[in-house]
């Protein structure tokens, strides 16, 4: 087979472009981890395909302090090789399911690399909240 | 000349116009949502709304949530007071919009009252801090006395360029202080924003 200077230099290019913004993340953590995380069951509403099948929710564990306040801690996963934004918003709710806002229920922007899982936290406005609800917004800039 | 041809083209060149006439209208978005406009060279709404939102998470969950406050305000609750918030960035602005925002949610949790008679320019609220004058001087009611805590913080900017690739970092720092001085929650938010500056600009 001839060498094609113009087909070696179009396919390294093509390389270059697609291996341009792929930066994955490997991690190691212990095989047996010294916490409990209690986590739940969760209902997923998902509405956007392609936001969900770059970024996954792998679970939600919640906790309750001395004070009463509802913790949440969410488990997300860039399941691409690519760079990833995206925006999550806190929604609460009290026992009567009545929505409590407050200004900590704004849209915060994340990223993550490509195959790096994070964690997403968000703690309860006030005690009486006993629900909440995790949205998440593709094209976050 | 072929004049239906000219004629289409007229009527679309005037309804272009037309249509770009129409752009000025403004558009309502959610502040709170994704659709807020964002540079690199400001603290935009997006930025405030982050900011605000660690610091109140990073409060009620270390502070709050741990049982850590003691208040000696009504109903046990603990009295606050703001102290100096220091804008130590190149662009003017009010930081109200910071501490407001983490003020109306400490009141939220319903364990924390705010003193608006107490700061370091004046008291926010001049007559109710003649009020509390009047109380304390007839002693005809119980008035709280000290903030138990103060709030102070600062902002921070820091400005890097590469080409024509520019990069804006806001840091974020805010402190809550026992009526001894000890600071007994501490925080930093950082907001790095990275933009490409215009081929041509003035």
């Amino acid at each position: 087979m001839n060498f094609n200077p113009v087909r070696a230099l179009a396919t390294a290019t093509l390389m270059l472009l697609l291996g341009a913004g792929c930066q994955t993340v490997n991690t190691t953590e212990t095989a047996q981890p010294a916490f409990q995380r209690n986590m739940v069951s969760e209902k997923r509403v998902i509405t956007d395909g392609s936001l969900a099948r770059k970024v996954q929710i792998l679970g939600v564990n919640v906790s309750d302090g001395p004070g009463g306040f509802l913790k949440v801690q969410a488990e997300v996963l860039n399941t691409t090789r690519r760079y990833q934004r995206f925006a999550y918003k806190w929604e609460w709710f009290d026992k009567d399911g009545n929505l409590v806002e407050g200004p900590s229920s704004v849209a915060v922007i994340r990223q993550v690399e490509g195959k790096e899982s994070l964690f997403i936290n968000g703690v309860a406005p006030n005690p009486s909240v006993r629900d909440f609800r995790l949205k998440l917004y593709e094209n976050a800039r | 000349m072929n004049r239906p041809l000219v004629s289409t083209v007229l009527v679309v060149a005037t309804a272009a116009l037309l249509g770009g006439c129409a752009s000025s209208q403004a558009t309502y978005v959610d502040p709170a949502g994704t659709r807020t406009l964002s540079n690199v060279g400001e603290i935009n709404v997006q930025d405030w709304n982050m900011a605000s939102e660690s610091m109140i998470n990073s409060l009620i969950s270390k502070h709050i949530n741990s049982g850590s406050l003691k208040g000696s305000g009504p109903d046990g609750r603990a009295i606050l007071a703001i102290s100096r918030m220091v804008n130590n960035t190149s662009i003017q602005i009010d930081t109200d919009i910071l501490v407001k925002k983490i003020r109306v949610a400490l009141l939220g949790t319903g364990k924390v009252v705010a003193d608006i008679t107490a700061g370091l320019g004046g008291p926010e609220d001049p007559l109710a801090a003649e009020a509390k004058r009047e109380q304390q001087f007839l002693g005809t009611q119980k008035v709280a006395g000290r903030p138990d805590y103060t709030l102070s913080g600062k902002i921070i900017e820091n400005r890097t360029r590469q080409g024509n690739q520019r990069e804006s970092t806001y840091v974020f720092q805010m402190a809550l202080a026992t009526r001894d001085g000890l600071a007994v929650w501490e925080e930093e938010k950082t907001i790095t924003k990275q933009g490409k500056r215009a081929p041509v600009g003035w």
